[in-house]
């Protein structure tokens, strides 16, 4: 059972990811702040992070950018309200871009390849 | 004493004096008159003034020296008479010419006032003349003008012109001006144009004329030493007259002239009438050139006011579209979240309802409703984007190929087949990526949308004209001119179209970028949606 991060300042959306994500056979936990983020990543395994890019007051965008340098065999979807940072540079560094949507079927797709594509890698 | 000559009666007939001319009556009763006009010249007179010297008579000695002096008196009045006449025509000529040169701003005006002037039998009459002015950095003086005939037969023309008309100086000027000015300008073009000479040659004749401000005379110019002899070959004459324009210190030009076809001699009086003629010219020169100048730096000045408003116009528009863009994202990105969370609890709450749930028809509908509401957001987010384009050369291929990538496993899963044949070797067009590569995926989805029971999509580029196109075409049901119409139509929705299609936007910005959308029927059933994106947009793309 892969394990999931999703990291997402607004209490709600993190219930629905778990409730969906739980559904589809994942574990997930989760974390409001990027403070939090980091404590979970010490802690835990994580077969991959769903990281909104706009957290209060921080940006996802350096919690990205701290994952890919110290462990960037990680994979990190970036979901988002904002269409506009598919085009940032920094957002490149994403294994996977989601624009925030109800229907989730996108972001479930999207952790479905990124998942596969590490097997795949690390079956090598 | 019985005299012959009648110089001693007041009053006398016809008879007795024949030198008296028709017209000249007065003098039968004016003795003293007749006796200076006709008696001093008449030979009886002579003959009575013999006939006392030999009588031994008193003055007979003193008369002929007292007439020899008045003789004399009255040819030097008569030649000062002749030259103050002479002086008078010349005033009223300069008169006539700087009234014409001070009422002039217009520089060819000017230029036709003085050449004529010059040339012309009623002003100083030199066969030919050539203008050379100062260039605007002061390095050269340059022929600008050259005036008269080339030959005898040519010269003959004009003269007789002039004979035929009595014109002014201003009506001949003009005359110059509106039919000889242009030709005359190219007619000593090979002339003027070897008449070039630095400012800087200290030495050569035309910057000692400018120099010392006098005119000088060219004479014997084929061999004098003070002449460059090239100049006398170009001009084809041993004498010409150089008279330098000066204002207020400034060195306008000179003029140069010449009597090519008469060869008559330069005098010392041409000279000194040219010297007065050159001041006005050389100032009402200047002042048009100054003028003319001037009229281009209005001219210039204008049309950076125009410019600077239509930028103020810009801004202050961009500036309130971007305060609306602002705006219009920060309400749409509020309303996003709380949107995800109904419509996403609300799917989550469908899929564990009983299919004879009672209630299952509300959750459907607070889905749909909020899908909705998301593509109306998406579709203002999307909107206030593309106010500013960021335009750049990209490969539209690439551009393509990465949206069809992107889309093609959603193809799959709604049962469409799909293929993507990208032409070779397409120039690369002036587009901003973003917006065009939402468009192509605008149209790949409204397509996938109208075929809810699946079908086939072919997407291709081609190089067509002056225009690079990206070509959608399916095989999906045929539309309708409603359904053509409401597909680009912001925020108008049919049954047939789905909802949340993106193509106006697409239509939108497509068109504020100088490109084009086209939707069409596809030969054999189905729709073909093509985008023209020229190569060469140039301004029009930034604009």
């Amino acid at each position: 059972m892969a394990k999931l991060l999703v990291v997402d300042d607004e209490a709600n959306i993190r219930l629905l990811y778990s409730q969906e994500l739980s559904d589809e056979g994942y574990e997930v936990v989760t974390a409001a702040s990027t403070a939090e983020a980091v404590e979970q990543l010490t802690g835990n395994n994580f077969d991959l992070v769903v990281l909104d890019i706009k957290l209060k007051n921080e940006s996802g965008i350096e919690l990205l950018q701290q994952i890919v340098k110290e462990r960037h065999e990680l994979p990190v979807i970036l979901s988002t309200a904002f269409s506009c940072y598919k085009d940032d540079f920094s957002a490149w560094l994403a294994d996977g871009y989601v624009v925030k949507s109800s229907d989730l079927q996108e972001l479930k797709t999207e952790i479905k390849r990124v998942l596969d594509k590490k097997s795949r890698i690390k079956a090598g | 004493m019985d005299w012959e000559c009648c110089w001693t009666k007041n009053q006398i007939t016809p008879e007795e004096c024949p030198y008296i001319a028709e017209g000249e009556e007065d003098l039968y009763g004016s003795l003293q008159r007749r006796i200076v006009d006709k008696c001093m010249e008449c030979p009886r007179f002579k003959n009575d003034l013999q006939r006392m010297k030999d009588l031994a008579y008193p003055l007979s000695e003193v008369l002929p020296h007292i007439i020899s002096e008045y003789r004399e008196q009255k040819a030097r009045m008569a030649s000062m008479a002749s030259f103050v006449n002479r002086k008078t025509r010349e005033i009223k000529f300069l008169h006539e010419l700087n009234v014409v040169l001070q009422t002039s701003l217009d520089l060819d005006e000017v230029l036709s006032v003085a050449m004529t002037a010059i040339t012309a039998g009623k002003g100083f009459g030199m066969n030919r003349a050539f203008l050379l002015m100062a260039d605007k950095e002061r390095q050269y003086l340059k022929g600008y003008l050259g005036v008269g005939p080339r030959n005898y037969e040519e010269a003959w023309q004009i003269w007789q012109d002039i004979d035929r008309t009595n014109n002014t100086l201003r009506a001949m000027a003009r005359n110059f001006q509106r039919t000889k000015l242009s030709s005359e300008k190219v007619k000593f073009q090979d002339i003027l144009e070897k008449l070039s000479v630095p400012l800087a040659d200290e030495k050569h004749i035309f910057n000692r004329a400018l120099r010392g401000k006098k005119p000088l005379l060219a004479e014997n110019a084929f061999h004098n030493p003070d002449v460059d002899p090239g100049l006398a070959r170009i001009l084809g004459v041993d004498c010409f007259l150089v008279m330098p324009l000066i204002s207020r210190k400034r060195r306008i030009g000179i003029i140069i002239a010449d009597n090519c076809v008469t060869h008559k001699p330069i005098t010392p009086q041409d000279m000194q009438s040219m010297e007065t003629f050159a001041f006005p010219v050389a100032f009402a020169l200047e002042r048009a050139s100054l003028y003319e100048r001037l009229r281009e730096e209005v001219t210039k000045q204008t049309a950076a006011n125009v410019k600077l408003k239509e930028q103020q116009e810009l801004i202050v528009k961009m500036e309130k579209m971007a305060l609306v863009g602002k705006i219009t994202s920060s309400i749409a990105h509020s309303i996003r979240n709380p949107l995800m969370i109904i419509g996403g609890f609300a799917r989550s709450l469908l899929k564990s309802s009983a299919e004879n749930d009672q209630k299952r028809s509300y959750l459907e509908t607070i889905v749909q409703e909020a899908k909705q509401l998301e593509d109306v957001l998406a579709e203002v987010l999307n909107y206030s984007d593309s106010l500013f384009p960021a335009m750049d050369m990209w490969d539209v291929n690439q551009l393509v190929t990465a949206v069809y990538n992107e889309l093609r496993e959603r193809l799959m899963q709604r049962g469409i087949r799909s293929s993507l044949e990208p032409a070779a070797d397409l120039p690369m067009v002036c587009i901003d990526y973003k917006q065009i590569a939402y468009c192509v995926r605008a149209l790949i989805i409204n397509a996938m949308e109208l075929m809810t029971g699946g079908g086939e999509i072919w997407l291709k580029t081609a190089l067509t004209g002056e225009c690079v196109t990206v070509e959608l075409s399916d095989d999906g049901p045929a539309l309708s001119p409603e359904v053509r119409e409401a597909l680009t139509t912001p925020f108008v929705a049919t049954q047939e179209m789905g909802t949340g299609s993106g193509l106006p936007l697409c239509r939108t910005i497509l068109e504020k970028q100088g490109n084009e959308l086209l939707i069409g029927d596809r030969p054999g059933g189905g729709t073909t949606y093509i985008i023209k994106l020229p190569i060469t947009k140039g301004e029009k793309a930034h604009g």
